[in-house]
């Protein structure tokens, strides 16, 4: 993959800092834009100049934003009563797109993870004692991943909202809708069966 | 080299590559070992992400080259430990105690069965304290750093069981005024010695004394120290 042009070689270097593309993919899409799609091209360049100049995190949940208070925590009709504790800016869209949730949110970007170097403060849980304390909050939905370290961070999380007056709920996690329990992993399986609940 | 049917446990995972994790498992016949489960971030992966969480006893199959292993396949050895809570943390504290005590293909059969039992406690419930006493013991033992708990530093002489030591870590149990901080009864050692508990009341200087001997043959704190401290400050 020599290519001709040392700006050519450049760009196809860079395009391969993206998920999933490897050295195939980064001359396609290079050759691509090259040959069909400058404009596009040029506004790409543009966006991500000024997306990776410009974004920052939001001081109040830690979500990317561009303001100093992203547009979710300054928002009039999000409920202040209810905050969300999430992982990542990808879980905290992907609960936006999936439930009708009005409340407000907190990113921890990250979980954790001593092995990692993760904790409480690399996950901002100063910043979310603060909020906490200002008294708003009434319930602190905590939407960490059911692995090891997230259901780790979740123990941590309610014992502070705990200490907080505030009461702590956690996602339910089970059986698939539409999965069939011989399927099921084991440990999945195991922990649905023990938080099974009464039917009324 | 094939490794089958291996017993082990993962203790971390990290992502690799595009699709791939790079797991530290902690196997019975081959110690800490380096291992690339290829593919298992995928939607549709063979062995899935759920499988390869830790505390659950595993059978591996591997192929073993230079530093890393290839994961051929992963089966359950039994029923997940299900850590609740402290529990859950104390967990992330064993596993980090063994990643940075031990050196990957460095066998320690006694260290893995000492792991397994104390998972199990663990799981029944019981306070974290002791179970992790016994861990840290144990671990410090497997590794070659084993505390010396039944004489005293220097002369040998066997402990008296009313007699109060302090513990010098590289020496052994050094005779102290009674009251002194962290000071220990002679009966106290000799009974973690033979993993009998201790009395309550030396569960604080207990802790303090594997503490110490942690930090000294890490150099440093291990990670989970802060978080634990930082729950307890709440
Ligand atoms: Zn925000």
């Amino acid at each position: 993959m020599s290519a001709s042009s040392p700006l050519l070689n450049e760009l196809i270097e860079a395009l391969r800092c993206l998920p999933g593309v490897g050295g195939k993919s980064a001359q396609r899409m290079a050759f691509h834009l090259l040959e069909r799609d400058r404009q596009r091209g040029l506004r790409l360049a543009r966006a991500l100049e000024q997306a990776m100049q410009r974004i920052g995190n939001c001081t109040r949940c830690r979500n990317f934003s561009e303001e100093p208070v992203c547009a979710l925590c300054a928002s009039a009709s999000r409920d202040r009563h209810v905050l969300c504790v999430v992982e990542s800016p990808t879980d905290l869209a992907a609960i936006e797109q999936a439930t009708g949730y009005r409340g407000q949110y907190f990113v921890l970007l990250g979980r954790l993870s001593p092995l990692d170097g993760m904790g409480p403060q690399e996950l901002g849980l100063d910043l979310l004692a603060q909020r906490l304390g200002e008294g708003e909050i009434e319930e602190m939905i905590i939407a960490t991943n059911p692995t090891v370290e997230g259901e780790a961070t979740a123990h941590y999380l309610a014992q502070l909202a705990r200490a907080g007056g505030i009461r702590p709920t956690r996602l339910a996690h089970g059986v698939p809708l539409g999965g069939e329990l011989e399927y099921v992993d084991r440990g999945t399986l195991a922990h649905a069966f023990g938080s099974r609940q009464a039917l009324d | 080299m094939r490794i089958e049917q291996q017993p082990a446990y993962v203790l971390h995972a990290r992502p690799y590559r595009e699709t791939s994790l790079l797991l530290e498992c902690l196997s019975r016949d081959h110690g800490r070992l380096g291992v690339v489960a290829r593919g298992v971030r995928r939607a549709r992966a063979r062995t899935s992400r759920a499988q390869l969480e830790p505390f659950r006893p595993l059978l591996l199959d591997l192929l073993l080259k230079g530093e890393l292993a290839t994961l051929a396949a992963a089966e359950d050895a039994g029923l997940p430990a299900r850590l609740h809570g402290d529990a859950g943390l104390a967990g992330l504290y064993l596993n980090e105690l063994v990643v940075r005590f031990t050196s990957r293909q460095d066998p320690h059969p006694a260290l893995f069965d000492a792991y397994a039992r104390t998972l199990a406690r663990l799981a029944a419930d019981e306070a974290p304290g002791w179970p992790l006493r016994r861990f840290e013991r144990d671990l410090l033992e497997a590794v070659g750093y084993g505390l010396q708990l039944d004489a005293e530093a220097g002369s040998g002489l066997p402990l008296a069981a009313d007699g109060w030591y302090v513990y010098q870590v590289e020496h052994g149990p050094v005779r102290c005024p009674p009251g002194r901080a962290h000071a220990l009864r002679g009966a106290d050692l000799l009974a973690f010695a033979q993993d009998r508990r201790p009395a309550p009341e030396a569960d604080l200087a207990l802790r303090a004394m594997m503490r110490e001997a942690i930090r000294h043959h890490l150099g440093g704190e291990p990670r989970t120290w802060q978080m634990l401290a930082a729950m307890a400050r709440r």
